[in-house]
């Protein structure tokens, strides 16, 4: 250990007084400190401030799709608009929204800092993938303009070499957008591998950064053959290259194939950094070392590994060999044993811990109710013969929700929180924080209970019409999420409020272990002013904190620094 | 932080939040393969949309790939592995802080690539010629196959992807050209060189498996 | 540890050449008619063998970090799942389950 040679630091929260006067937020000002930043910090505000926009308005078009299914006929809007809007919705959520939302907003902030370092390994690199995040949504802006797409997220042929809407444009922001996130992907792997401090080994790397390594995996064996599959599709549409299309000998299904090749593993891109957010929450706020340390981190890598055989089970009905349905059916079976032992492990360190209710963790135990729901039909409709009945009904709308809203952005908001003193240097009110989780909850499931009911009963999916006999739930459902959209702004008015008037934070106020609570709130510009050498367990809540200590590097221990980074 | 300051005692190219040189060259070097993968992956979705359309239809690829002129391809491939030699070259030669010699072998390299590319343009201008265009365009019926459309666009999309990344490629290397002639890559600090070396290796290795698979089909 | 490797010219000469043989090698074995399976398996067996020299002298994999040839082997071990799997479809479209 470097300590005895190295100078050594008492680690403990340090109280208001205390935090530096200059930190990252007032390192550089005006507008273009923030837009040409390269410091990760920022980078990570701006996705942040991103994502929440894009949330906001694939949200109001889902509202606007809940108002027309009040009625069973055509309440506001006509059938392609209708086609028009939950196209975007789903295109704008998943591409704009939740791929981009935990690894680059909360992970792009915290990642470095976790790990010790002052920054990702290529900062240019990750500025320059937030600007084309930027481009492509632009370019998605512009096929909106200029006739939307209704084609639904997923660019099926051979609808979308058919229809008269705008799938190239739509198709090149997908294109584009892709890049940002191998981007992102490419500087969180090399920053996990070079950049940790001393002592930071992968045994006590926080299970977060595990999530975000999975994820970043994902991102990058996955999202190239995104980029190639709207490539082929665009020349399609353009030239009319005949892979795809069966007018000309092409086949449908293998578009599917290679659509799904990557967007299967997406939707691990957008679940797994949620159960990295999910076990810090649990940790922290049961003040218990995590159970299963090395189960939950490597069953991450298994889901990002497993994720990239299962792809076919969106294909059941759509005429590929019944072999191959037979064998993605079984496949996806094993997706569920990861999961299950984080969820047990989840559960077993809450077990005679100190549960501490505070917003976060109201948030993780939602999540836990959600997930479970979500992540248990989704093996329910992985079989082949009950998938068949379900297929392209609410059911599979009510499974993806609860997976991806009710797992991933529940998540999200469960870190927000419990980082939010960190990155802002105020705290939320806690007492709103909690109502909110609450009405949260409760509309969440209203929203999307009933969904799954109508489904089994079978309510086909992407209809803006329907029979009379769904009209009741379709109407709770739509209530549901108004109240669901009235929580959202409930939030967004604490939180910018707290941004002003709230309680200055101090550096650890949730008494959590890992490297991020050490530095000020918020942070220095550089994160540390010193390289910390870690000498204690991102989940040591055995050890009162008054007793961590953390070691410094100097630039004279230059050597000892270095013979550490070797051994780790 | 830490400064190795570097054995030829020119400026340092240290970025603050490394802590020395090597650090740094291996970061850059491991994103850089990192992004490789990225890219053979891309490929590799052409790749098997090839296999999936060679298994359905065999006789197709063999009567449209007599089309493809071998003599052209071989060049082609012959040409590469040149320039992927005088690239290594050329690595080899700033590594040695022969900054000269390494320009010279870099614009080699630029003017092998740019034959690779003007080869293909005949090539393709042949094809035109023909007739045989990408996609609905197609209007010749030499190939006795009522698909042979989709063999071309196979055709056309892999080598169309690959001459992209030449083009790209020329980019880098001319850039890097430029960079040894401001002396701003030497012995102490060449990793943008050592990675436009890799991304150039790597469009050789795919055009290596291009060749055989659309040029060589008996 | 470094990984500046510097490479002999003899060995990139070498390498080279060797590449410009197998060149050769892979047109002129169309010449003989090898038959239907073996003629694919002898040319992509070639171009691996190509491949796998760019790969380990030209782009020092051989000298090199061993982590980086896993990461470069995990992008072929990806390509193969997709390939495999997608072709337990499309091989199999019109068979039916033996079974059944």
């Amino acid at each position: 250990m470097a300590d005895n040679k190295a100078q050594t630091l008492k680690i403990r929260e340090f109280p208001v007084e205390e935090n530096p006067e200059h930190t990252y937020l007032n390192a550089e000002k005006g507008i273009w400190s923030w837009l040409f930043t390269v410091d990760h910090k920022r980078i990570g505000l701006l996705y942040l401030f991103s994502i929440t926009l894009f949330f906001f308005v694939g949200g109001l078009l889902a509202l606007l799709l809940r108002t027309e299914l009040l009625t069973p006929a055509q309440s506001i809007i006509d059938a392609d608009t209708y086609n028009q809007i939950f196209t975007l919705h789903g295109a704008i959520m998943i591409f704009l929204f939740i791929i981009p939302s935990i690894p680059a907003a909360l992970g792009n902030f915290f990642l470095p800092m976790m790990i010790g370092a002052k920054d990702v390994a290529f900062p240019r690199l990750n500025l320059a993938s937030w600007w084309i995040y930027i481009f492509g949504a632009l370019f998605a802006l512009y096929s909106i303009i200029t006739g939307a797409v209704d084609t639904g997220w997923t660019f099926y042929t051979p609808y979308s070499t058919q229809t008269g809407t705008s799938v190239v444009s739509m198709t090149f922001a997908v294109f584009i957008l892709g890049f940002s996130s191998i981007l992102t992907g490419i500087n969180f792997i090399v920053t996990l591998h070079k950049l940790r401090s001393p002592g930071l080994s992968w045994s006590r790397m926080p299970l977060f950064l595990w999530s975000l390594y999975a994820t970043a995996i994902i991102q990058i064996l996955a999202t190239p053959i995104l980029a190639i599959t709207v490539l082929l599709l665009a020349m399609e549409r353009i030239l009319g290259i005949g892979i795809f299309d069966p007018t000309m000998g092409g086949d449908p299904v293998l578009y599917q194939h290679f659509f799904w090749f990557y967007s299967h593993p997406a939707v691990y891109i957008m679940i797994v950094p949620a159960f990295g957010i999910i076990s810090e929450l649990i940790s922290t706020f049961s003040r218990k070392t995590i159970f299963g340390y090395w189960a939950i981190a490597l069953s991450s890598l298994a889901i990002a590994f497993i994720g990239f055989l299962v792809w076919g089970h969106h294909m059941f009905v759509s005429g590929q060999s019944e072999l191959s349905s037979v064998v993605f059916s079984f496949l996806t079976f094993f997706v569920g044993v990861p999961t299950g032992i984080k969820i047990f492990n989840w559960v077993a360190t809450m077990y005679k811990g100190s549960i501490d209710l505070k917003t976060p963790m109201l948030y993780a135990l939602s999540f836990l109710f959600l997930f479970t729901i979500g992540g248990l039909t989704g093996i329910m409709i992985g079989a082949l013969s009950v998938n068949v009945h379900l297929h392209d009904t609410y059911y599979i709308v009510a499974h993806f929700h609860y997976v991806m809203m009710g797992g991933t952005v529940i998540a999200l908001l469960g870190g927000l929180h419990y980082w939010w003193p960190k990155m802002t240097g105020r705290m939320y009110n806690e007492l709103w924080g909690r109502i909110t989780c609450g009405i949260i909850f409760v509309s969440f499931n209203m929203t999307f209970l009933p969904q799954f009911i109508m489904g089994s009963q079978g309510m086909p999916r992407r209809y803006f019409n329907y029979v009379d006999q769904f009209q009741g739930l379709h109407q709770f459902s739509t209530i549901g999420s108004y109240i669901l959209g009235l929580g959202f702004m409930i939030m967004l008015v604490y939180l910018v409020w707290s941004l002003f008037y709230g309680p200055k934070a101090s550096s650890n106020p949730w008494k959590a272990r890992s490297l991020e609570w050490m530095a000020s709130s918020p942070p220095a510009h550089h994160n540390f002013e010193y390289t910390p050498v870690i000498l204690h367990g991102p989940y040591d809540h055995h050890q009162p904190i008054r007793e961590f200590h953390m070691g410094v590097a100097k630039e004279a221990d230059e050597q000892t620094t270095e013979a550490e980074r070797e051994t780790t | 932080m830490g400064n190795h300051s570097v054995a030829t005692g020119k400026k340092s190219h240290l970025q603050h939040h490394f802590v020395d040189e090597d650090q740094q060259f291996e970061s850059s070097k491991f994103g850089m393969w990192i992004f490789l993968v990225t890219e053979v992956l891309m490929f590799g979705g052409l790749f098997v949309a090839y296999i999936i359309y060679r298994s359905w239809h065999p006789d197709l690829f063999y009567m449209a790939a007599q089309e493809l002129d071998v003599a052209l391809g071989a060049t082609n491939t012959v040409v590469l592995i040149g320039s992927s030699l005088t690239i290594a070259l050329a690595i080899r030669a700033i590594q040695l802080d022969k900054i000269k010699a390494g320009i010279n072998y870099l614009v080699a390299t630029i003017g092998l690539a740019a034959t690779f590319m003007i080869i293909k343009y005949f090539e393709y201008m042949d094809k035109f010629g023909k007739g045989i265009y990408p996609g609905s365009a197609y209007s010749y019926d030499g190939i006795g196959h009522d698909m042979a459309v989709n063999f071309f666009s196979i055709y056309y999309m892999m080598t169309g992807l690959h001459g992209i990344h030449v083009v790209i490629g020329i980019g880098l290397i001319g850039w890097m050209t430029i960079k040894a002639k401001k002396g701003l890559i030497h012995s102490g600090y060449y990793t943008p060189v050592e990675n436009t070396g890799l991304f150039w290796h790597l469009v050789d290795i795919i055009w290596i498996f291009l060749f055989p698979l659309l040029y060589l089909i008996d | 540890m470094s990984t500046h490797h510097i490479s002999t010219l003899s060995t990139l000469l070498s390498v080279a050449g060797a590449l410009l043989a197998l060149t050769f090698l892979t047109v002129a074995v169309t010449w003989f008619n090898i038959p239907e399976p073996f003629n694919v398996i002898v040319a992509i067996a070639i171009a691996i063998v190509k491949a796998a020299a760019v790969a380990m002298f030209f782009m020092n994999l051989y000298w090199d970090d061993r982590f980086n040839t896993i990461v470069f082997l995990l992008s072929i071990l990806f390509l193969v799942i997709f390939v495999g799997i997608t072709l337990l479809d499309t091989l199999f479209r019109d068979a039916g389950l033996p079974v059944y």
